[in-house]
């Protein structure tokens, strides 16, 4: 079950659409954080089941974050949110493990329909424990 | 030289809904050019910086720092949302540019040929760059544009003035910047979109109207 959702973008704006975006009826608590050093550091103290990761970012872009979340945690899951959906760029994040990529602005439906893909994913994880 | 208040049109709020959705238009447009070609682009954060006009060809001269020459392509678009579409790659690339778009032995090409193949190879990466940047911007906010046809501009950048006057020099122009480098011909190359004054009232009801949506 997703209890605790993390937004990784230096956008301000992009975290308030994706945020608004997110269903409020499931109880989530959502976290932000402002890039991906910042996003990498949060991880680890907040341990969320869900991480929404932009790609382009300062300090330490969302490629070098999601390898280093998939490094301390190879259960991560980390949904791309992002404006660069160039097939090169795709493959790239998809190889370093994010579990799917969601096209920005990412609608209300798409995102919803990825939150169900983790559940049952989660769900998985855990009659395999 | 504009006031600061002059220049306070945005507010920084405004200003960050403006470079999300910079962000998601070049973001956009560089899928657009994977379609056509096989090149990968890499990106980095835009910026939206609002600018007095007189102080405009200053600014151009500081941001195209080149060896003193830059290959420009310009695309005007009007609508409610009008302004210019200016690529700007550095001087020297334009073989290389040309070569993205064509896969020939360019040995063969007489010089004479050659300036008109890279003149339309750069004219073909304007055109579907800034069409597509400022296309999804105007998708975004919810409105459409028309086009001028795309022309280059080469030549000295110290000299950045033609660019300007056709904005009234006592306004202001917002710019939007967008840095990318084609990665595996490693040419680094910027986006602007100037809009001038005319536009401000409209982007920012736009902009407004954008945000709800998402309330």
């Amino acid at each position: 079950m997703i209890n605790k959702i993390l937004i990784v973008d230096d956008s301000p704006v992009a975290r308030r659409m994706l945020r608004t975006s997110i269903p409020k009826d499931k109880g989530y608590e959502i976290f932000e954080a402002s890039n991906g050093q910042d996003g990498v550091e949060k991880y680890q103290e907040l341990k969320p089941d869900v991480v929404f990761m932009d790609l382009t970012m300062p300090v330490l872009d969302g490629y070098q974050a999601t390898a280093k979340i998939r490094e301390l945690d190879k259960n991560a899951t980390v949904i791309v949110t992002t404006a660069d959906i160039q097939p090169k760029s795709i493959a790239s994040v998809m190889e370093l493990g994010a579990f799917t990529l969601l096209k920005k602005p990412a609608k209300a439906e798409s995102i919803k329909e990825a939150l169900s893909k983790v559940e049952m994913k989660l769900k998985k994880l855990r009659e395999n424990k | 030289m504009m006031t600061p208040e002059a220049l306070d049109v945005f507010s920084d709020e405004e200003k960050d809904i403006l470079q999300e959705i910079m962000n998601i238009a070049f973001g956009n447009a560089t899928a657009d050019l994977a379609d056509v070609v096989d090149i990968y682009v890499k990106l980095s954060v835009p910026s939206v910086q609002v600018i007095g006009i007189g102080d405009l060809p200053e600014y151009l001269k500081t941001t195209i720092k080149t060896d003193g020459t830059s290959n420009i392509i310009e695309q005007k678009f009007w609508g409610n949302f009008k302004g210019s579409g200016l690529l700007v790659f550095p001087g020297g690339t334009e073989r290389d540019l040309m070569a993205i778009l064509e896969d020939q032995d360019r040995e063969e090409v007489a010089s004479t040929q050659m300036a008109t193949l890279e003149k339309g190879g750069l004219l073909e990466i304007g055109n579907i760059l800034i069409g597509a940047c400022v296309g999804k911007v105007s998708e975004l906010l919810d409105t459409f544009v028309t086009y001028s046809p795309p022309q280059v501009l080469q030549g000295d950048t110290h000299n950045c003035n033609f660019i300007v006057e056709q904005f009234d020099p006592s306004q202001t122009a917002i710019v939007m910047k967008t840095l990318f480098t084609f990665k595996e011909k490693d040419i680094n190359g910027f986006l602007l979109i100037l809009t001038n004054h005319e536009s401000i009232g409209w982007l920012r009801k736009a902009l407004k109207n954008f945000m709800d949506s998402y309330e």
